[in-house]
């Protein structure tokens, strides 16, 4: 990074927090600190939540998926517009009605304390792991590119976090998503452009389509119904349906954003923007990736994408086998060019034959790299076992840094920096409202004034935050972080949400059976992952439909 | 209503109506996805 990137990422991250912080002066009770007043118009909303879900996974994990796995992800979003209409009609009024800090309140009203604290917990559980993860993202960018050591880099970035989350509450938050996710439109907008503008001169945008697609990237849609297979449009509809209806339904994070809106039409108009946009959104993340891939056709790409781990080889004793796979890859390379050249001449010669060599042609040489790459993954487990062997999340920051001009690669970490910035203060801030109003308030000090459950609160912040960069000290062992998050909250998210439906659509059934129901549907669902019993989006259904059915099992057991 | 403006959506007459255009959207962007795929594999 030169001067000018460093300058840039200051005054990015400088000016996001402190019009945060001046924007939020006067945090006077609970109301103002956990719900900024109930103030918002449906703009704050609709970027806040988009915001809190968009971290800095987002922006790293998902162009390298783009890159190494296609467009096929596209399709886990599918069922979050669906998600965003069932919001609208159900949760947002009866959660503005009630009146509630957190979604949790309302399940005390409709059963019991029991159901409450259990469902809490879970929450607790499932996004104080998922925030360590969170801080993780981008403390590996500084790592690898200031080659600071990764726990202390943690301890850094959760740590600046925190300050100004339990300065500035919920409003600082709200602020700053707005100026996040314009800052992040435009930096990934300019990084689709410039990725692009590097292609040889002969190869346009749609060349470069057509070359990814050959190579099985454009891979958008798969109608077949296999629930073994992570993403197709049905795992994508239904699985995805349940986990962002159980996400942004009886997630704090996301509650905790929608309640800040002036009425329940700001809060769902909000939702349902946030419908509008998110599946564009992610396929453009993803786009980048795949143009990413394309690049990469037309030039030499680096066998493994983590340098750090590669320079660890090279001043090892494996430096000589290292050695000579790079020089294999480097003439494999080569190939690849010439394939990728004479795939782009048939097809522009609409000559089928010459398309079909050309093609296996590059199949073949696909292979060969991906042994070489293995070889390489071997010797850096060798040389380091406690090593990352998956470069999935490293590919678009090798990239940036490398081809992109000074000045966008500052912008561009400013933007993961910022995303990841966003939502880690929406969790530490949920995080601690449902500590406080749930637990300690409900339960531990319940004759507290307001005062003293804002000081309660911003303590609990600070608690939170020290626990999540713990997490974060682990997290090095997911591989790709943005499915380690969505298969975590896959854990807990269907029995949530089966908590919920339970309470919203089945009134004869009470707090004694749905508080079973739900730790029997745990275990289970905890089962069927090490089991390897599916693809994890649907534990999300598997999840909420082992509640909803033990709960009307126990309800006639126990009424008998 | 006791004077406070109507809590309706902007550009539609009411919430069904944008509700259906999310999912129309939803089901346009699906089957633009499975043309790009087609066109360029």
């Amino acid at each position: 990074m030169s001067g000018l990137d460093w300058g840039i990422l200051i005054v990015t991250l400088a000016s996001i927090i402190f019009y945060g912080l001046y924007r939020s002066r006067g945090n006077r009770n609970m109301d103002d600190y956990l719900l900024a007043g109930q103030s918002l118009p449906w703009y704050h909303v609709c970027l806040s939540v988009m915001a809190t879900q968009a971290s800095a996974v987002t922006f790293l994990s998902a162009p390298g998926q783009g890159y190494a796995d296609g467009m096929r992800f596209v399709q886990f979003y599918f069922g979050l517009p669906l998600a965003m209409v069932v919001l609208s009609v159900t949760f947002v009024p009866m959660f503005h009605r009630l009146r509630v800090f957190t979604a949790y309140e309302y399940l005390e009203e409709r059963f019991d304390g029991r159901v409450r604290i259990l469902t809490s917990l879970l929450f607790l559980l499932q996004r104080g792991l998922s925030t360590g993860l969170s801080i993780y993202a981008p403390a590996i960018i500084l790592s690898t590119i200031l080659g600071w050591n990764i726990y202390w880099t943690n301890l850094i970035m959760g740590g600046l976090v925190l300050i100004y989350t339990v300065t500035g509450g919920t409003k600082a938050i709200s602020y700053t998503h707005i100026q996040q996710m314009l800052i992040v439109t435009l930096a990934m907008g300019l990084a689709g452009y410039m990725t692009v503008h590097l292609l040889p001169e002969s190869v346009g945008f749609t060349d470069a389509l057509k070359v990814a697609g050959k190579a099985g990237r454009m891979n958008l849609i798969d109608l077949k119904f296999d629930p073994s297979s992570r993403y197709n449009v049905w795992s994508g509809l239904i699985g995805g349906f349940f986990l962002q209806l159980s996400y942004f339904g009886t997630d704090q994070s996301q509650v905790g954003r929608y309640l800040t809106g002036q009425s329940v039409g700001q809060s769902r108009l909000g939702l349902l923007m946030n419908g509008l946009l998110k599946v564009p959104m992610q396929f453009l993340i993803l786009l980048v990736g795949v143009l990413v891939f394309s690049y990469y056709q037309f030039h030499e790409s680096p066998i493994f994408f983590n340098k750090q781990e590669t320079d660890k080889l090279k001043n090892s004793q494996y430096a000589t086998q290292y050695q000579l796979l790079e020089i294999r890859h480097q003439l494999l390379a080569k190939e690849r060019q010439k394939n990728v050249v004479m795939l782009e001449s048939a097809m522009d010669a609409d000559n089928d034959e010459a398309v079909a060599e050309a093609k296996k042609s590059m199949e073949e040489t696909d292979v060969a790299m991906k042994e070489i790459k293995a070889g390489v993954v071997d010797l850096i487990k060798k040389n380091n076992p406690a090593a990352d062997t998956s470069d999935v999340n490293y590919v678009f920051l090798r990239f940036v840094l490398d081809y992109l001009p000074h000045g966008l690669i500052g912008l561009l970490i400013a933007v993961i920096f910022s995303a990841s910035m966003g939502s880690i203060a929406a969790a530490y801030n949920s995080l601690a409202s449902t500590s406080i109003i749930d637990i300690y308030k409900r339960r531990m000090h319940t004759t507290g004034d307001d005062r003293h459950y804002l000081s309660a609160s911003k303590w609990a912040t600070v608690g939170w935050g020290i626990f999540c960069i713990i997490v974060a000290q682990f997290a090095n062992r997911f591989g790709s972080m943005i499915e380690a998050v969505n298969i975590l909250g896959s854990l807990f998210y269907g029995v949530i949400l089966g908590i919920f439906v339970v309470a919203f659509y089945m009134k004869s059934i009470g707090g004694k059976a749905t508080f079973w129901a739900a730790i029997i549907g745990e275990i289970l669902v905890v089962y069927c992952y090490m089991i390897d019993l599916t693809a994890f989006l649907w534990l999300n259904v598997i999840g909420c439909v082992l509640v909803m059915g033990i709960a009307w099992l126990l309800q006639r057991v126990f009424r008998s | 209503m006791n004077g406070k403006i109507p809590d309706l959506p902007p550009f539609v007459s009411s919430w069904k109506q944008l509700y259906a255009i999310v999912i129309g959207a939803l089901l346009v962007e699906i089957v633009l996805f499975y043309y790009l795929m087609i066109s360029f594999s």
